[in-house]
């Protein structure tokens, strides 16, 4: 089940998904797969998204980020969206996704700080 | 260019300029040429009357050097040719008198003088063929307004393009994104948010926080007279993008009287740290950064 190529790091107990940089659907639903199982595998406390080679996103990649943190959060763990480049900022408030309550940091490094700090 | 070959031939067709007019001007030139300096002449002694004019003609070299053009300009009337060569060489020479600053009233008053000048000598020419006297002098009304349209057309568009030139330098400086503390940025907004400048100021706040690595932006708005729910919106899909990033803003500057708008709009703010004052959001950043201001030696 685990047939796509995207590395999931475990830091402590940290997961850090490097989101790939022009993801398809395929893709998508396949890193939901993998993320929510290595949660499961590694009782991992938290979920770093690393969004920074991330060009493009449309509204299924946005509803697919938003019901997998809900996921996340459902099997007690957190979520933080990292790296998130400014064009695709500007692109996804112009298209109303707003990722609705996701955590975001600038970087993974201060996305790991805070998962430590308070969590 | 502000008129295209394409352009000034549908120009010639809206004022019925046809070959026939071209011909009765080119049969015209031999009269014309016998008179031209004359002309020239007397074209000159009536701009010197006039200071506004008379700075561009103080010496008398100058003032050769413009009557052989004028010549040609004279001559280029009857020349019998109207097609792009004529529309480049009159643009070049409507741009140049743009450029020395010269008031366009008097470059349209000359056409005046010019009517004014050739119509008696083409009266004495044509007295005899009186439907060829009308042709001739109705072909030249038409091109001389033809050229006037085109000495208006290059007045408008070097004004123009000074205007989108000054718009473009205005944008830019009304949105400055300054660093005022280790991971602080600054934007203070002067004026109204427009689509246009919401979406360069968006642009260079994100950029700015992703190079300065800042997680607190203050975006002030004690200089922004009036908030409508246009500009509130723009205000919001600007914390969101920057809220994307993984950053917060902070809205400082909120008057009285733009609290008391924002409420009476109804605009949801919820979930958006505003403060009154500047000094007051950075306090806020600050802390969000763990950091204090205190007094030299106190504990």
């Amino acid at each position: 089940m685990d047939d796509i190529n995207v590395a999931v790091l475990r830091l402590r107990n940290v997961l850090i998904v490097s989101v790939p940089g022009d993801p398809d659907d395929h893709v998508i639903t396949g890193l939901q797969d993998k993320i929510l199982n290595s949660m499961m595998r590694y009782r991992a406390k938290g979920v770093i998204l690393d969004l920074s080679t991330v060009d493009i996103v449309d509204s299924f990649f946005a509803r697919t980020i938003i019901d997998t943190a809900q996921m996340i959060n459902l099997m007690g763990g957190r979520t933080i969206i990292a790296g998130m480049l400014p064009s695709v900022a500007i692109t996804a408030t112009q298209l109303g996704l707003t990722f609705e309550n996701i955590e975001t940091c600038l970087n993974v490094d201060t996305a790991f700080t805070l998962m430590e700090q308070t969590g | 260019m502000p008129v295209t070959s394409e352009d000034w031939e549908r120009r010639k067709r809206f004022v019925n300029f046809t070959e026939a007019d071209a011909k009765l001007l080119k049969q015209a030139k031999s009269h014309m040429e016998k008179h031209v300096d004359e002309v020239v002449n007397t074209l000159y002694a009536n701009w010197q009357q006039y200071p506004e004019l008379k700075k561009f003609l103080n010496s008398p070299e100058t003032v050769e050097r413009l009557k052989v053009t004028q010549r040609g300009y004279f001559l280029d009337l009857f020349s019998g040719e109207y097609g792009e060569s004529y529309l480049k060489g009159r643009m070049r020479i409507g741009h140049r008198h743009q450029q020395i600053g010269l008031d366009v009233r008097w470059y349209i008053g000359a056409f005046s003088n010019y009517v004014e000048l050739v119509t008696p000598h083409l009266f004495k020419a044509l007295s005899k063929d009186l439907d060829k006297l009308q042709g001739t002098l109705l072909a030249l009304i038409k091109l001389i307004n033809l050229d006037e349209e085109l000495a208006i057309l290059t007045y408008i568009a070097a004004r123009e393009e000074v205007i989108s030139q000054q718009h473009e330098e205005i944008l830019e400086l009304s949105t400055p994104v300054v660093q005022v503390w280790d991971g602080v940025v600054a934007a203070p907004i002067i004026g109204t948010l427009d689509s246009h400048r919401t979406q360069m100021f968006m642009e260079r706040l994100l950029q700015a926080i992703v190079d300065t690595k800042s997680p607190v932006a203050l975006v002030d708005i004690t200089g922004v007279p009036a908030i409508d729910t246009a500009t509130a919106q723009h205000l919001i899909d600007t914390i969101n993008s920057v809220k994307l990033l993984g950053a917060q803003v902070v809205i400082t500057g909120v008057s009285p009287a733009i609290a008391q708008t924002l409420v009476h709009l109804g605009i949801d703010l919820t979930g958006i740290m505003t403060r009154s004052s500047l000094a007051d959001g950075i306090k806020v950043a600050l802390d969000r950064l763990n950091l204090c201001i205190r007094p030299k030696g106190a504990a």
